[in-house]
């Protein structure tokens, strides 16, 4: 088998007598769309922080093309090209979008601790944040600042700043979660844009975004894998359908 | 133009220098030929700028609570005057030199240990750095003169060139004033850097910085090292122009006091330090002569109604005028 973008192996996390991440072996391919899905409480987001150093394992691995990041810090694991998003927005709430986005594209180009020259004055990180603003479609909002947003533009700004980071790897946090319905297609367009060079993993509750979404899924219980297969089979499995599926589709 | 290319050039543009940047410094040069008489005043009105200035990096910009800010201003003070009494070592440049070397370094050592805290734990670490200082200073009497302090003490010529002018404060208005350009250019060169472009990333969001893979602690730590220089700029000049240092300079009053004046003027602002210095040292000046025994009740009461009314200082209110002035032009 070819090496995985992302993989862990028996990857386990325990707080005490709980275990929230259980012998978890699972790869992430290059160019992936791939969706974990699973019960509240099932370690999902506990995964991510797995996965981007947030949180230190019990016990396994997790592999970057092959190579091990399991000792490495957080900071490290982002130069390796690790982006994630969150579940509830962690924005830089009193900066203009513009400056929401040139924040990472400035530690990703090194630049973070430069003190002599004006931020202002680097064209290339401006360029660049401008370049991703317009991507997601934010242009008309790059002037203004995170708290004069609608709720819907700011989980957009949140995939913004993980984008800034060039990742190889963008792992997304629920992006979905409270949105408004009427709303959710501009994000899922902005999701269906992403270059194919980038792998993403997408955790979600909104199985109409899954579906649409992911060509591959992973369904976590209880810190386990329960199930993974293509969305058809996933669909199709009847275990899956009972334990979290079921309430969902058929609504 | 359109809202996107509109945003890029403010942001592209936003450290350059606006007329309106010149004008404290024209106040400041007016003041000098308006009111000879009160330079003194006007002397220490310019190094309290300065001390709000950096506290307003670490504060302000990156964030960091600070309660003990004195005693970086305390550590700058006591060696200007000790090496002075000491030493015998009384020229200017080279003795403030020195007090941002020691300030910077006690901010440097601290800040490594403080700055893994943050909010209350940090707000009384930073007071418990300051009372440690004072403590030591009152204690090491035979260096620091004790409760006493260090009177007397006289400094050479600035540059060779002008003594200090004790009697009417002329050359020291000057000196501080021209320490303070050089100061604030520093300052304003920072703040408009990616280095605080981060700093104001970590004040708004502390995990997301981590989550961008910033160096989060050494950016802060950064700061406050040359906050606490700066800090110690401010205490070298105060020690210099008044011929005295004691125990006042590392106190919780001045350390207070200084975060009441960058409240009132608008902190994370630049100016703050420069309005709020004012506002409060005006205020109190004028307050102590109407009311000898009850002026700090009229700053507190003023305090009270910018936390209430004001959040962002009186640069807050300006802003917020400036804003609808032109809400109402577009319109």
């Amino acid at each position: 088998m070819s090496t995985a973008r992302l993989e862990t192996k028996g990857l386990s996390k325990n707080f005490g007598a709980l275990e929230v991440a259980r012998e978890v072996n699972f790869r992430l391919e290059a160019g992936a769309r791939h969706a974990l899905i699973g019960p509240n409480g099932a370690g999902k987001t506990t995964f991510i922080n797995l996965l981007t150093g947030a949180l230190a394992p019990s016990k396994g691995k997790v592999l970057l093309e092959g190579e091990d990041l399991t000792g490495l810090p957080q900071a490290r694991r982002v130069k390796r090209g690790i982006a994630r998003t969150f579940q509830i927005n962690q924005l830089f709430r009193g900066l203009t979008v513009l400056e929401n986005v040139c924040i990472p594209v400035f530690e990703r180009m090194g630049l973070g601790g430069g003190m002599l020259r004006a931020a202002g004055r680097r064209a290339e990180v401006l360029a660049e944040a401008m370049r991703l603003i317009e991507m997601l479609k934010l242009g008309e909002d790059a002037g203004r600042r995170i708290v004069e947003l609608p709720y819907g533009r700011q989980r957009l700004v949140e995939i913004a700043i993980a984008l800034g980071l060039a990742p190889r790897v963008l792992l997304l946090d629920e992006p979905a979660a409270g949105i408004p319905s009427a709303e959710t297609h501009i994000l899922l367009d902005a999701i269906a844009s992403l270059p194919r060079d980038i792998a993403v993993l997408i955790i979600e509750h909104d199985m109409e975004v899954v579906f649409r979404f992911a060509e591959r899924i992973t369904v976590l219980v209880n810190g386990a894998v329960y199930a993974e297969g293509a969305p058809q089979q996933i669909a199709a499995n009847r275990e899956v359908r009972a334990v979290y599926l079921g309430n969902a589709l058929d609504a | 133009m359109d809202a996107p290319q509109t945003a890029a050039g403010r942001f592209a543009r936003r450290h350059r220098f606006r007329w309106w940047e010149l004008l404290p410094w024209i106040a400041a040069v007016a003041a000098f030929f308006a009111f000879p008489t009160y330079l003194a005043f006007g002397t220490q009105l310019l190094i309290t700028i300065l001390f709000a200035l950096s506290l307003d990096l670490v504060l302000g910009y990156a964030g960091i609570v600070t309660l003990g800010h004195a005693a970086f201003f305390g550590a700058g003070a006591y060696t200007v005057g000790m090496l002075a009494s000491h030493l015998g070592w009384n020229e200017p440049l080279s003795g403030l030199l020195a007090a941002a070397v020691v300030a910077g370094l006690i901010g440097l050592v601290s800040g490594l240990v403080l700055l893994r805290t943050h909010g209350l734990t940090l707000l009384m670490l930073t007071l418990c750095t300051m009372a440690l200082l004072e403590q030591a200073a009152n204690m090491g009497a035979h260096w620091t003169g004790g409760f006493d302090g260090i009177p007397g003490l006289s400094f050479g010529k600035i540059l060779g060139l002008f003594s200090f002018d004790v009697l009417y404060f002329r050359s020291q208005y000057l000196y501080v004033l021209v320490v303070l350009l050089l100061c604030f250019l520093v300052v304003r060169t920072l703040v408009y850097s990616s280095f605080g472009q981060s700093l104001t990333g970590v004040r708004e969001n502390l995990l997301r910085m981590h989550a961008v893979g910033a160096p989060v602690r050494a950016r802060l730590v950064i700061a406050y090292t040359i906050s606490a220089a700066l800090a110690g700029v401010a205490g070298g000049l105060f020690t210099q122009a008044t011929g005295y240092v004691n125990l006042s300079a590392l106190s919780l009053e001045r350390a207070a006091g200084l975060l009441i004046i960058l409240i009132l003027g608008g902190y994370g602002r630049l100016y703050g330090a420069f309005v709020g210095a004012v506002a409060y040292m005006v205020l109190e000046h004028v307050l102590a002569k109407a009311y000898p025994t009850a002026w700090q009740l009229g700053i507190g009461v003023t305090l009270v109604m910018v936390a209430l009314y004001a959040r962002n200082g009186i640069i807050g209110i300006g802003e917020a005028l400036m804003r609808r002035l032109r809400g109402a032009n577009t319109a």
